[in-house]
C-alpha cells in the first residue's frame, strides 16, 4: 500500500507519457529492422488505412454537409453566401479535417490496433514471436506505426475532398449559391503551402504518429487479461482524443 | 498468396486513392486551380472598377449564368482593368453594344459581371470588345442604398442628372437616395466642394421616368429619423418648364446639425433654418 | 546432485542461478543440467518457477545471477543478435499454442521460414507440408487457428516448433487440458521427434503418468531448487519429502497447505491464548 502513496492521475500519467516516449524511441530503433517486414507494413496499410475509407468518406461528406447548411445560413444573414466555398474550405483544410479524421482514426484504427497488440500478447503470440527469433517491435510494433503514419494524412486528403464535395453538394446543387462564385472564392483564398501542406499534411502526419504511437504503445503494454485489453483500448481513445486536441493548438500556433 | 497479394492490391488502391485527393485539393480547390475549359469566346471589358471582382466569378445575362471571367490584367497604358469574359458558346448573340456591369449580390455578397443586352444587330465575335461598361459600385454607395431610408431608385432607365448647391450638406455622400414625396427617385452621383464658392455642389442622379419636376423645385439635405443617414429631399414647385439633364437647382435647404435641430425644437424658435444660405427663402421650416 | 555427465552430453548447464521476483526468491542458487538427446521433465508444485526457467532458458527473463550455457553460450550475456541466433534452433510449444491468429495453419508453420530464409515457395511448401503431415495436419493447412481444437492447435503448435530441425525443443505445459486421445497424440509425437530426429527436449508439466510414459529424467524443483531427479520410475521412492509429498498427492507436507499467513486466532479478532 505505501507504493501508492503517490499513485495519484498526474503521476500515473507522467508514468505512461514517459515510458510512451521511451516506447516510441525503440519503435523509431525498430523501424530500420522492419524493412524487411514491409510486406507485413503493406498489411496493417490495408487494416488501418483501406479499412478505415468508408468511415472517413461517409463522416467527411456529412461533416461538409453540415458545413455548407450551417454556413450559408450564418452568411445569408450577411448576404455573403458567396464565401460559403472559401469557409467550407479553410475550416476543413485548418481543422475539421486533420482533427475529425484522426479522432475517427483513433476510434477506428487504434482501438483496432490496441486490441490486436494486447491479444497477441495476451495469447503469447509476441512471446511466440520472440521465441521464434523475430523481433515483435520490428514485426508487430514499427509495421502498425509506419501504417498509421502513411495512412492518416492519406486518410484526410480522401476525408477533405469529400468534404468539400459534401460543402459543394448542399451549398451549390441545393441551396443555389453559383457554381463558379463558390470555386472562385475558395481557389482565390486557399493556399497549397499554408492550406494544404501545412494544415492538412502536416497536422495529419503529426496525428497519425501520435495516434499510431499510442495504439501500439498502450497494446503493447495492455495487461495479459480481457480487463486489462478492454482498459487499454478505452485509454487509447482517451489519450489519443486528448493529444490530438492538444497537439493540434500547439501545431496551428506553430504553424499558422 | 492470394490473400497476401488482395491487401498489396487493395493497400495499392487506398494509397492512390489518397494521393489522387490530395491532387484534387491541390489543384481545383486552391490558387492553382485550372481554368475552365469548355467550349467558350472570349469578350474584352474594360472597367474603370472592378472591386472585389475575382476570377471565375460568374458572367450572367437576365440573372442566367453564361460564362465566367477569365483573367483580370490591369490594362496597358491606363489605369483601367482590362477583363476577359469566357462566354459558352451557346451565348454567342450578344449584341455588340451590350452593356457589362460589375455587379455585387447582396450587400457583401461576391460580385459578378451582369450583361445588359443593346439594340445592335451585330452579334459580338471572339476576341470582341464590349465597349460599353460600368464599374463596380463602391461599399459607401450601397451602403447608402442600405440605410438610406428605404433606399435609391433602381435607375433602370437611366437617368438625368442635375446640380445643386448647399452650404452645408452634413454627412450627405454618393450614394445617398434622393427622393420626392418619399419616394426614391434617384440617388447622389457626388459630392464636391466648391473652393471659390464656399459651399458644395451636389450631382443629382435623377431617375428618367421622373422628368416631369419643375425646374423651380427646391432641394434640400434631410435627415431620416434625428441620426439617421441623410438625404435629398425635393419638393416640387409650380413651373411648367421642367429639369433637364445639366441643369441646377436653385432653391436650396442645407443640411440642420443635430444641434439646431435640438434649439429648433427647445425654442420653437424660428429662422435659424435659413443661416446664410444663398437663396434659401423657400421653404425654410415648413417641412416640420 | 549434478549428473555424472561429460560436457559433451549436456545441452543445458545451469549454474548457481538466483532471480527475485517482486520480492520473492523464485530461484535460489539453482544448478541443473540437461543432457543431449534426451526428454527431461521439470515437475513441481504450482508456482515454483518452471515455466519461468524456461524463459530463463531462451533469455526471455534474465536471472539476477548465475550462469545459463546452452549449446556452450552463455545466454545473459548474448547479444541481441547472438540470441536471436541462439533461439532459431530452439523450438518453443507454448501451453496455449499461440498460433498467430492472423494466419493460416500453413502460413503459421511457414512463419519461421519467411521470416529467416529467402526460399523459393515451393520448397517452403515441402517443408511445411513435410511437418504438418508428421503432426497428422497436412489436411488442415488452410484451417484458420480460430476453427481448429487445443489438441490440433497444440499439434501445429509443435509442426511450426520443429520447422527449422531445431536442436531443442521446450514444452511449456504440453498436456494440460487435452482430452485422452488428444493427449496420446501429442505423447506419440514427443517421442518420436525425440528418436527420429535426436532432438533434446525439456517437458514442463504436471501429469505424472504421461511423464513417466515419456519422459528419461525427471527434476523435481521447489523452493527454487532441484529437490529431487532421478528416472521416471525410481524417484518416487528416493525417501525425501518433497517427493513423497509431489507424488504421494499429499495436501500437507514441506509445502504447506496454507499460505504464510499472520495469527489466525488474532485475524478472527479473538483475544490471544495465554501461553
Amino acid at each position: 500500500m505505501n507504493a501508492r502513496v503517490d499513485d495519484n492521475v498526474v503521476s500515473r500519467s507522467l508514468a505512461q507519457i514517459g515510458e510512451c516516449g521511451l516506447f516510441l524511441l525503440k519503435v523509431l530503433a525498430a523501424i530500420p529492422r522492419s524493412g524487411r517486414y514491409a510486406r507485413e507494413t503493406v498489411r496493417q496499410l490495408w487494416f488501418v488505412g483501406a479499412m478505415s475509407l468508408t468511415i472517413i468518406m461517409t463522416c467527411g461528406l456529412f461533416v461538409g454537409m453540415v458545413l455548407g447548411l450551417q454556413l450559408y445560413h450564418v452568411l445569408s444573414i450577411f448576404g455573403g453566401t458567396a464565401a460559403t466555398g472559401t469557409v467550407v474550405a479553410l475550416s476543413i483544410y485548418r481543422e475539421l479535417g486533420p482533427v475529425v479524421t484522426a479522432l475517427l482514426f483513433a476510434g477506428r484504427a487504434g482501438t483496432a490496433v490496441t486490441a490486436e497488440i494486447g491479444l497477441m500478447r495476451a495469447t503469447d503470440q509476441i512471446a511466440a514471436m520472440e521465441l521464434m527469433a523475430v523481433d515483435p517491435l520490428a514485426y508487430v510494433a514499427a509495421p502498425r506505426f509506419l501504417a498509421g503514419l502513411i495512412a492518416m494524412p492519406l486518410l484526410c486528403c480522401v476525408f477533405c475532398a469529400l468534404g468539400i464535395f459534401g460543402g459543394h453538394l448542399v451549398g451549390v446543387s441545393w441551396l443555389g449559391i453559383d457554381n463558379g462564385t463558390f470555386w472562385s472564392n475558395m481557389t482565390d483564398t486557399v493556399e497549397v503551402w499554408q492550406d494544404i501542406v501545412n494544415g492538412v499534411i502536416w497536422k495529419s502526419l503529426a496525428f497519425g504518429a501520435v495516434v499510431a504511437l499510442i495504439a501500439v504503445f498502450q497494446g503493447y503494454t495492455a495487461p495479459p487479461t480481457s480487463e486489462g485489453v478492454a482498459y487499454a483500448t478505452t485509454r487509447t481513445v482517451v489519450a489519443s482524443s486528448i493529444a490530438i486536441l492538444a497537439l493540434d493548438f500547439v501545431l496551428t500556433a506553430f504553424l499558422m | 498468396m492470394s490473400q497476401r497479394k488482395s491487401y498489396a492490391v487493395g493497400t495499392g488502391l487506398f494509397i492512390v486513392l489518397g494521393f489522387a485527393a490530395l491532387g484534387y485539393l491541390a489543384t481545383q480547390t486552391s490558387s492553382v486551380a485550372n481554368r475552365h475549359h469548355g467550349a467558350t469566346y472570349t469578350v474584352d471589358a474594360k472597367f474603370e472598377n472592378i472591386g472585389q471582382l475575382k476570377e471565375r466569378a460568374p458572367v450572367k445575362i437576365a440573372g442566367v449564368r453564361v460564362g465566367e471571367v477569365a483573367s483580370i490584367a490591369l490594362a496597358k497604358g491606363a489605369p483601367v482593368a482590362d477583363v476577359k469574359l469566357a462566354i459558352d458558346k451557346r451565348y454567342a448573340d450578344i449584341p455588340v453594344d451590350s452593356v457589362a456591369t460589375v455587379f455585387t449580390s447582396g450587400l457583401l455578397g461576391d460580385q459578378y459581371v451582369g450583361i445588359e443586352y443593346g439594340h445592335a444587330r451585330q452579334y459580338i465575335a471572339d476576341g470582341g470588345k464590349l465597349g460599353l461598361t460600368r464599374s463596380s459600385q463602391p461599399l459607401e454607395e450601397m451602403l447608402g442604398k442600405f440605410f438610406g431610408a428605404g433606399g435609391g431608385a433602381d435607375a433602370i432607365g437611366g437617368s438625368y442628372d442635375v446640380t445643386a448647391r448647399f452650404s452645408n450638406v452634413g454627412t450627405l455622400s454618393a450614394g445617398s437616395p434622393v427622393k420626392m414625396a418619399g419616394v426614391a427617385i434617384g440617388r447622389v452621383l457626388s459630392v464636391q466642394a466648391e473652393p471659390g464658392k464656399l459651399d458644395a455642389l451636389v450631382t443629382l442622379a435623377i431617375d428618367n421616368r421622373y422628368n416631369q419636376i419643375p425646374d423651380d423645385s427646391s432641394a434640400a439635405v434631410f435627415t431620416s429619423g434625428l441620426i439617421g443617414s441623410q438625404y435629398v429631399a425635393i419638393q416640387p414647385g409650380g413651373s411648367p418648364d421642367m429639369l433637364k439633364n445639366g441643369d441646377e437647382m436653385i432653391l436650396t435647404q442645407s443640411a440642420m446639425q443635430l444641434e439646431d435641430l435640438i434649439g429648433k425644437f427647445l425654442v420653437n424658435g424660428s429662422g435659424s433654418g435659413d443661416k446664410k444660405d444663398s437663396g434659401s427663402s423657400a421653404t425654410p421650416a415648413g417641412k416640420h | 546432485m549434478n549428473a555424472a555427465a561429460s560436457p559433451d552430453d549436456t545441452l543445458i548447464r545451469i549454474r548457481g542461478l538466483t532471480t527475485v521476483l517482486n520480492g520473492k526468491k523464485v530461484f535460489d542458487a539453482l544448478d541443473l543440467d540437461i543432457p543431449r538427446g534426451k526428454i527431461t521433465a521439470i515437475m513441481g508444485p504450482s508456482g515454483t518457477g518452471k515455466t519461468t526457467l524456461l524463459k530463463h532458458i531462451t533469455g526471455q527473463m534474465h536471472g539476477d545471477a548465475g550462469q545459463i550455457a546452452v549449446d556452450g553460450k552463455n545466454v545473459p550475456e548474448l547479444s541481441r543478435e547472438a540470441l536471436y541466433g541462439l533461439r532459431e534452433k530452439i523450438g518453443y510449444l507454448f501451453q496455449n499454442s499461440a498460433l498467430l491468429t492472423d494466419f493460416d495453419v500453413f502460413e503459421n508453420v511457414a512463419f519461421p521460414l519467411r521470416q529467416h530464409t529467402r526460399l523459393p515457395e515451393v520448397l517452403i511448401r515441402n517443408i511445411v507440408l513435410t511437418k504438418l503431415q508428421a503432426v497428422g495436419l497436412r489436411g488442415a493447412a488452410r484451417l484458420m487457428p480460430s476453427e481448429l481444437s487445443g489438441g490440433m492447435a497444440r499439434r501445429v503448435a509443435l509442426a511450426r516448433a520443429i520447422v527449422f530441425d531445431p536442436m531443442l525443443i521446450l514444452y511449456d505445459e504440453p498436456f494440460v487440458g487435452l482430452d485422452p486421445i488428444a493427449l496420446n497424440q501429442v505423447l506419440k509425437l514427443i517421442r518420436t521427434l525425440n528418436e527420429t530426429l535426436g532432438i533434446t527436449s525439456v517437458l514442463v508439466a504436471h501429469e505424472l503418468s504421461a511423464i513417466q510414459r515419456v519422459a528419461d529424467r525427471i527434476c523435481l524443483i521447489a523452493n527454487g531448487k532441484i529437490v529431487a531427479e532421478g528416472d521416471p520410475h525410481g524417484i518416487e521412492n528416493d525417501g525425501s519429502p518433497w517427493t513423497r509429498q509431489f507424488f504421494g498427492g499429499e495436501a500437507d507436507g514441506p509445502v504447506p497447505f496454507q499460505y504464510p499467513a499472520g495469527d489466525y486466532a488474532e485475524a478472527l479478532g479473538f483475544p490471544r491464548a495465554k501461553a
